[in-house]
Order: C-alpha cells, then sequence, then structure tokens
C-alpha cells in the first residue's frame, strides 16, 4: 500500500494517489476549486465517512444482539448497562445515524444550489436520489430494531402506509379490485405476518445489516465512480 | 494525458506575472492537498461524534406494547414532515403516491431544468425559479415541517405552543366535513355524477355515479391550469418554446401537487375541511 | 481505416434473394429475442418465487380468540377497557347490548386512547378522533373504527373473535352498518 516514501516531487504526489488501494478513488490532480470547504461544504465525504462508522459500530453492535422478540429489548439493556463501552458504540451508531440523513440533505442541497446536477452529471444525481432513499430506509429498519415503544410504533406507521398502497395494499384504493387480503399485500410482505411481531423484528434485521447496506455500497460505488467519469467534482467547465 | 502547464499553488512565482489560469487548467495535486483536508475533516468529525456520543445518551423509552401508544407518538425528527403530511391526506396519498412523486421529482430535475448556465452561474439571479421551487419543497414542506413536528405537536398531535403545557385532555374543535358541506359550497347540496342531467342516467346505481362532481369539477380545474398556462403563454415565452410540452407538462404537474400540500394544510388548519373529493375508492 | 470492415463473428447479414417473401425478422432477430425473452421470464419467476416465499402458509401470530367474562360485569354506558392492554379491544355495554371495538385506528394502526371526560377515543399518532360508537369525526381517520364479533356462549359468557372483522365503511354512522356486530343483552 505505501511503497513511497514522503519526499515531495511531483512524481511522488502522483503516486501517492495512484498506487494506494484506497485513495485511487481520487485523480491524481483537481481543480483547485475542488478542495475548497467554502464550495463542497465536505458533506458528501461527511456522509461517506458517518456511513464507515456506522457500519464498524453496527458489526459490534452485532457481536451483542438477538432479533429475537424476546431477547431484543433485554440485549440492548444489557449493552446499554453492562457491555464495557456498549452504551458509547449504541450512541454513536444512533447518532451517526442522525448525522448522515443530515449530511446527505444538506450534500443534497449544496449539490442543487451550485448546480451540478447539470449535464453531463444527470444520472449520478438520480443515483443519489436512490442513495438517500436508501439511507431513510436504512435508519427506517433500524428503528425497529431495540424493540422499545418508539420502535414498533414507528414500524407500525410506516408499514401501515404500505398497507394503504394503491392497488397492492389493503386499505388502498382499488384494492378490491386486485383482491388483496390482510394475510397477503405489501404490508404483509414487510411484516411477515399481519402484526408487528417477531417475523418483523427478523426482517427487519436482515434488511437492515444486509441488504439495504449491500445495496448502497454498491450504489455509492457508482457514485463515486461517476464523479470521476463525469469530470470531477462540478465546478466552471 | 498531457501535461499540464497552469501554475500550481505551492510553485514560487514566476518574475513574469503568470497567465491567469483557466478553471479547468487550474488544478493541485490530491496529495498532499485534498487528502489533507479529508483527513483533517474525518478527525474533526470523529472527535465530535465521539464527544457527542458521551455526553448525550440514544434514547430509549420502554419495552414495546402494541396495546398502548405513547402520547404524543412521534417518529425520528426527519419523518416528521412525512408524519405531518399524514394529517392532512389520505395514507395511500401521503404515505405512498407523494413520497413516490417527491422521489420522482427530485430523479427528474436535471432533465427539466434545461438551463444550461450551471456550473459556476449558479446565483438565483441565473435560475430564480429552480432555485425558488428547490427552496420552497426543502425550507417549508421539510424544515418547516419537521419544526411544526418537532416543537409544536402534542398529546393527541394537538398543535401546543412550545411554552404551553401539554395537556393529552386539550379539546380543540376540529370536527372535519368534507368540501360540499363548507358553507361556500352548501347550496349545491353535494351533487353526484347521478345527478347529472344526462349523462347521469347512464352511471345512475353503478360507483361511478357516486362520485362527487364539485371535486371532480376542482380538481379537474386545478390541473387544467397546465394546459392553460401553456396556451397563454408557451408561444410568447422563449423558456417555455425551449423547454416543450413534454417537460413543461411533467414540471408543472409536479409543482401543482407539491402546491397542494399547503393548500390542504390550510383548509385543514383553518376551515376543518377534510376532503376536497370523495369518490367510491379514494379521497383527496 | 475501412467502416465497413466485417466483425468477426458478426458477418454482415445479405440481401436475401430475389423472390424472397419479405420477412420483418431475421433469424439472427428472433433468436436474440428469444434468448433474451427467456432470460426475462427467468428472473420474473424467480422474482415471483421470492415474493412468494415472502407469505409463509402459517403464521404464528397470538389467539384471536378470548373470553370476556360475564355479561353482568359490563356496566351500561361505560366503555370499558378490561382487555385494551391484553387484546387491543374496547368493549361497549349500551342499553341494547354489547359491541366490541378493534382498538387500531383505521388511519396508521396507532392505538387510540380513550378519554372518558370528552367522549371520544382520541389517537395519539396523527390526532384522529372517534365517537363512542367508533365513527370517526376529526383528524385524518378515513373510516369509523371496526368492530369485531362479540358472542354469548351456552354457559352464558361473553367471546370475542377478533379474526372475525366487521369492516366499517366509510360516511356511514357505524351503528347502522352491521347489525349483527352488536349483541342484544
Amino acid at each position: 500500500m505505501f511503497r513511497h516514501d514522503y519526499r515531495d516531487t511531483q512524481r511522488n504526489r502522483v503516486l501517492m494517489i495512484m498506487a494506494n488501494v484506497w485513495l485511487h478513488l481520487h485523480p491524481p490532480k483537481v481543480r483547485r476549486h475542488a478542495i475548497r470547504i467554502r464550495f463542497t461544504w465536505c458533506m458528501g465525504g461527511i456522509t461517506f465517512l458517518f456511513f464507515l462508522v456506522l457500519t464498524v459500530t453496527g458489526v459490534v453492535l452485532m457481536f451483542y444482539y438477538r432479533p429475537v422478540a424476546e431477547y431484543a429489548y433485554a440485549d440492548m439493556k444489557y449493552l446499554q448497562f453492562d457491555v464495557p463501552f456498549g452504551m458509547l458504540v449504541r450512541n454513536m451508531h444512533r447518532w451517526a445515524a442522525h448525522g448522515m440523513v443530515l449530511s446527505v440533505w444538506l450534500h443534497m442541497f449544496r449539490v442543487f444550489m451550485t448546480g451540478s446536477y447539470k449535464a453531463p452529471r444527470e444520472f449520478n444525481w438520480v443515483v443519489g436520489v436512490i442513495l438517500l432513499t436508501l439511507t431513510l430506509l436504512l435508519s427506517f429498519t433500524g428503528y425497529l430494531l431495540p424493540w422499545d415503544q418508539l420502535s414498533i410504533w414507528a414500524v407500525t406507521v410506516g408499514t401501515n402506509m404500505a398497507r394503504a398502497t394503491p392497488l397492492l395494499g389493503h386499505e388502498g384504493p382499488f384494492a378490491e379490485v386486485v383482491g388483496v387480503t390482510p394475510r397477503y399485500d405489501a404490508r404483509a410482505f414487510l411484516l411477515g405476518g399481519t402484526i408487528v411481531g417477531p417475523p418483523t423484528l427478523l426482517r427487519f434485521y436482515v434488511l437492515h445489516c444486509i441488504f439495504l447496506p449491500i445495496l448502497a455500497s454498491v450504489l455509492m460505488i457508482l457514485h463515486f465512480w461517476r464523479i470521476r467519469k463525469d469530470g470531477g467534482i462540478s465546478g466552471p467547465l | 494525458m498531457a501535461e499540464v502547464t497552469a501554475t500550481p499553488a505551492h510553485a514560487r512565482p514566476a518574475a513574469k506575472k503568470p497567465r491567469r489560469p483557466s478553471p479547468v487548467e487550474d488544478k493541485v495535486h490530491c496529495w498532499p492537498y485534498l487528502v489533507k483536508s479529508e483527513f483533517i475533516c474525518s478527525i474533526l468529525l470523529t472527535a465530535l461524534l465521539m464527544v457527542w456520543s458521551i455526553a448525550l445518551d440514544a434514547p430509549m423509552e420502554d419495552p414495546s406494547n402494541p396495546a398502548q401508544t405513547p402520547n404524543p407518538s412521534k417518529a425520528p425528527w426527519y419523518f416528521l414532515g412525512l408524519q405531518e403530511m399524514l394529517v392532512y391526506f389520505d395514507p395511500w396519498m401521503a404515505g405512498v403516491v407523494l413520497p413516490t412523486f417527491i422521489i420522482i421529482g427530485l430523479m427528474v430535475i436535471p432533465y427539466v431544468d434545461i438551463n444550461p448556465k450551471g456550473n459556476g452561474y449558479f446565483t438565483f439571479r441565473e435560475r430564480p425559479f429552480a432555485i425558488s421551487v428547490y427552496l420552497f419543497g426543502f425550507l417549508v414542506l421539510w424544515v418547516a415541517l419537521v419544526v411544526l413536528g418537532v416543537f409544536f405537536r402534542g398529546p393527541g398531535w394537538n398543535l401546543f405552543w412550545p411554552w404551553e403545557k401539554w395537556d393529552p385532555h386539550k379539546v380543540v374543535a376540529l370536527t372535519n366535513v368534507d368540501l360540499p358541506y363548507w358553507w361556500p359550497f352548501k347550496w349545491m347540496g353535494n351533487p353526484k355524477i347521478h345527478d347529472l342531467p344526462l349523462l347521469g342516467r347512464v352511471f345512475a346505481g353503478t360507483a361511478l355515479g357516486q362520485v362527487e362532481l364539485l371535486g371532480l369539477v376542482l380538481t379537474i380545474l386545478y390541473y387544467a391550469l397546465i394546459p392553460a398556462a401553456w396556451i397563454w403563454q408557451g408561444k410568447r415565452s422563449a423558456a417555455l418554446q425551449e423547454l416543450g410540452p413534454v417537460r413543461y407538462g411533467i414540471v408543472a404537474f409536479l409543482f401543482l401537487t407539491m402546491v397542494s400540500l399547503p393548500v390542504k394544510m390550510v383548509m385543514r388548519i383553518f376551515f376543518n375541511i377534510k376532503y376536497f373529493w370523495v369518490t367510491p375508492w379514494f379521497n383527496i | 481505416m475501412a467502416q465497413d470492415a466485417p466483425v468477426r463473428g458478426r458477418e454482415p447479414i445479405p440481401d436475401p434473394p430475389e423472390g424472397t417473401p419479405n420477412t420483418i425478422w431475421t433469424r439472427r432477430d428472433f433468436f436474440t429475442a428469444a434468448g433474451w425473452g427467456a432470460v426475462l421470464v427467468y428472473l420474473g419467476t424467480v422474482l415471483l418465487a421470492f415474493t412468494r416465499f415472502m407469505f409463509p402458509r402459517v403464521l404464528f401470530e397470538p389467539n384471536p380468540v378470548f373470553d370476556a367474562g360475564a355479561p353482568e360485569s359490563y356496566l351500561v354506558g361505560i366503555v370499558d377497557e378490561r382487555f385494551k392492554n391484553e387484546k387491543r379491544v374496547w368493549i361497549v355495554r349500551t342499553e341494547e347490548g354489547f359491541y366490541a371495538i378493534l382498538a387500531i385506528c383505521t388511519h396508521l394502526g396507532c392505538t387510540p386512547n380513550w378519554l372518558k371526560a370528552e367522549n371520544k377515543f382520541k389517537c395519539p399518532c396523527h390526532g384522529s378522533g372517534f365517537k363512542r360508537d367508533g365513527a370517526n369525526f376529526e383528524g385524518p381517520a378515513p373510516r369509523p373504527l371496526d368492530r369485531i364479533k362479540i358472542v354469548r356462549t351456552p354457559e352464558g359468557k361473553l367471546v370475542v373473535d377478533k379474526s372475525a372483522i366487521y369492516r366499517m365503511a366509510p360516511g356511514v354512522p357505524p351503528g347502522t352498518q352491521y347489525p349483527q356486530s352488536i349483541l342484544k343483552a
């Protein structure tokens, strides 16, 4: 990874980037405005950093947490009161999740305000919107896991919106045309039953820890790669 | 790649004043300039998150109880805009259709915004419409609703001023009526499709006959603003000509749908209007 | 550089001999479409199978039927909350008889609270309000609270079956919708 000394030569500066598996995400050179905090707010990078923090703390939490209705809440209490630094890890995971939502929104706000979604970056903006949705879904699925009051009511309300989906939910418009029932509709698909219960917890756990993070990672790779392909961080072309 | 001839920031100033480089040529090395700020930024942020997490514990409520909903029951702050929307529309609309429109609307932005002057020319004067609409959506429909949800909603999802005591027995007259029963329209007596003079007899007895006329007419009139504005301004406005009817239609439809949220909020909060339009299948 | 140089494996298709009937698709077009079509059909079938996979045949959920005690223990004019915490059901005793209301808001499924002083049910999630008979009158709830089946056993006990839901239609007073939802005293 680090085969070059720190001699400050033009060649070494390029090699530091090109020959490093982590840094080669960057081009050897960027436009001067791209490193100005005032221009980028560094929000995309901060979002990615939050994602990394969430991945690490999330994996650490998985050592103690069991996604079973009888144990989930007790495991959370165990993490909070008995496991050394358990509370800290849980706090970091929760606050980083809040931070990630905030930084995604601010990133989007900055990109819109500087007109950076315009050609040739249209497609990358679309990828970004999907990533925003995934961020919200990740935090939504994570909310069920502590299995406390906030969890089940947030998820009850959230999944009951699925119940109201036109055509696919049994309370939605035209449900009787399709013939969906409370047992077989979009909500039951999410819940694994007709109530927010143990199967729901397991489903959300799988979505939260496996499915959505992998999907988000794939799209992030696409997102970062497209930044390079579309000419780097936007600026006067 | 051709060697970039621009003067990097770290180079000694040449004796002769150099030509001002174009922004494309004006490049600096990622190492150290970009990597340095990324490194500092991530250290600062990690430190901040660490301190924040030591100082503030994440909330944890009572164990889940499917029979007892906390009063008030609030979603995490970033979903409170959505929760607020759910007060005004039926769940299929506020929970499914409108969020889908928000996502689609955000996605189509780069394809309907044909103003080429983006990078470097992003002031308000260069693109007043784009920035106003986005700020309206961002500040009013998201930030303001989040603030409303966090600070102004109390037990029973009633509105409370921040200095008011949260009284779960606060009585607010919230009895809703549908639009045809609101006094300006009361004289009409809620006509349905089966009340139409000639056409009505065909639909009498079917579900279609139960569709309210007032809401139907208002909805058609509301979205008829789209072609009306095109006919009125389309030929005269160069911007509209360039946009073309399809992109104009998409923008106008999404814009009107977005505006329908504050319209509905005002009608509910100040006049207790529940539905504009009642049909056997859905209500708006 | 020759623009028309044949790509390996993709010889240009020669013009058909004179007199051949005009076909829309060449054989190559047909096999390409058939191949990709097969892939799409396969993926679609897998998606359908996965969708079905997510709906188990048996659900392990609490028994919907429960014993609601002796009819005499209910007082006329009272919304009885004794089963609310365990079963999410209110049992209302009126002059006429009994009816059982499911404590699930028809808006988004929260549990409303019975406010005795105001004589209404009020949902904490989005502020929907329901009258004593379940009629929705304030907030976003689209229809009245649902009722469930309540019967008297031969021994004279009340039994409630939460799986038999009388689904209330919007805009109609709930008292008139399902006469069988009321167990005559």
